[in-house]
């Protein structure tokens, strides 16, 4: 539950998404640099195949528990009013849920069509 | 030779101020310290205060701010120093009279790592014995004179003091996980758990950077978290 990442979780999660970051942008430009897609119709095929859905999925997963993460230090380091915070930290989880939410939208569009 | 000092007696200023000073340079010995300096200066005015004691940077009590840099003012030779040479108070403590703060939250954090040996089975019958090697895994973090540099020059230690361990403390809970005779790994390593205790450190490394002694915490906290993943596995 990353709600409960408190210190050596969080901290790991962070590392682990990082490099999971790291290895598929590192692919997606390698694909894109060797075997660019010439139109829109390749790319949306390219982007459905179920490996390219699933690894993409879970780097936007990868990418909004770093981001979680990430800004839960800076909130944790700056604001110290515990309303403020909780407040802060509730904004910042719904905006990265609806982000996730939206982007698995697009993701699964994408297979259907 | 110029100085410009920060004043500050809590009971009867309102507001700290910076006081120049100047010293003849036929006073300027050449190698002379800083700690030199400033008591060649108190001699002309007494109410200037500040901490030392060793002279020669083993007891850590005259920590402070020399041009923006934390330093021990002892070892800090003054030819090294641009003019006018700028004195505070080490940054984010409360100051008790002109350049002595009270440590007293950076002592609790030290004090909370247990910086004693903990050993469970029954004391043996000869002294603890250790080979070369494992003695060898203490080098570089026993030095530490406990001056306070590091800490006061961490940004999380400024938003946490209260909270965040810090640098100096966590040197020091390595030192003691690393050596071979304690025994308290485990618990040691759960009292650091919490998003608080070790994790507010984000390897910004300032206090690698004066650390009077030339020793790593960053490097610690670093071996510490690694520590904790092989307890998870
Ligand atoms: S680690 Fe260095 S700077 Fe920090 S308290 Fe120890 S000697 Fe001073
Ligand atoms: S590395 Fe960590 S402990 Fe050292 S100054 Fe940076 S945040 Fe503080
Ligand atoms: S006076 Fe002891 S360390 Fe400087």
């Amino acid at each position: 539950m990353i709600w409960r990442a408190s210190g050596f979780r969080a901290w790991l999660l962070q590392r682990l998404s990082a490099v999971y970051m790291a290895l598929f942008i590192g692919m997606f430009v390698l694909h894109l640099v060797l075997d660019a897609p010439s139109s829109y119709q390749e790319w949306r095929t390219w982007m459905a195949l179920p490996f390219i859905t699933v690894t993409a999925s879970i780097f936007f997963a990868a990418l909004l528990i770093h981001a979680w993460v990430g800004l839960r230090d800076v909130i944790i380091d700056y604001v110290h009013p515990l309303g403020m915070r909780f407040v802060l930290l509730a904004l910042v989880a719904a905006g990265l849920l609806a982000m996730g939410l939206w982007v698995l939208r697009i993701l699964m569009m994408g297979g259907a069509a | 030779m110029r100085f410009s000092i920060y004043r500050y007696n809590p009971e009867t200023d309102a507001a700290p101020s910076m006081q120049d000073f100047d010293l003849p340079d036929a006073d300027v010995a050449p190698g002379m310290m800083l700690l030199d300096a400033l008591r060649l200066i108190k001699v002309s005015d007494e109410t200037l205060s500040f901490r030392h004691s060793c002279g020669e940077g083993v007891c850590g009590s005259d920590a402070m701010n020399i041009n923006g840099r934390n330093g021990l003012a002892c070892i800090t030779p003054l030819a090294s120093l641009k003019q006018p040479i700028e004195i505070r108070p080490v940054p984010g403590m409360p100051v008790i009279r002109d350049l002595v703060v009270d440590m007293s939250q950076f002592y609790h954090q030290y004090r909370a790592i247990q910086p004693y040996l903990i050993v469970h089975d029954p004391e043996p019958e000869v002294e603890y014995l250790q080979t070369p090697e494992q003695r060898d895994e203490l080098d570089g973090l026993y030095e530490c004179i406990l001056c306070g540099c590091c800490s006061t020059a961490c940004p999380s230690f400024w938003w946490n003091p209260d909270k965040f361990r810090g640098p100096a403390a966590l040197l020091q809970a390595y030192r003691f996980l690393a050596d071979s005779r304690d025994q308290a790994t485990a618990e040691r390593l759960e009292a650091l758990e919490g998003p608080y205790r070790l994790f507010r450190c984000h390897t910004v490394m300032n206090c690698v950077d004066v650390c009077p002694k030339g020793l790593n915490p960053t490097k610690a906290i670093g071996k510490i978290k690694k520590l904790m993943l092989k307890h998870l596995i």
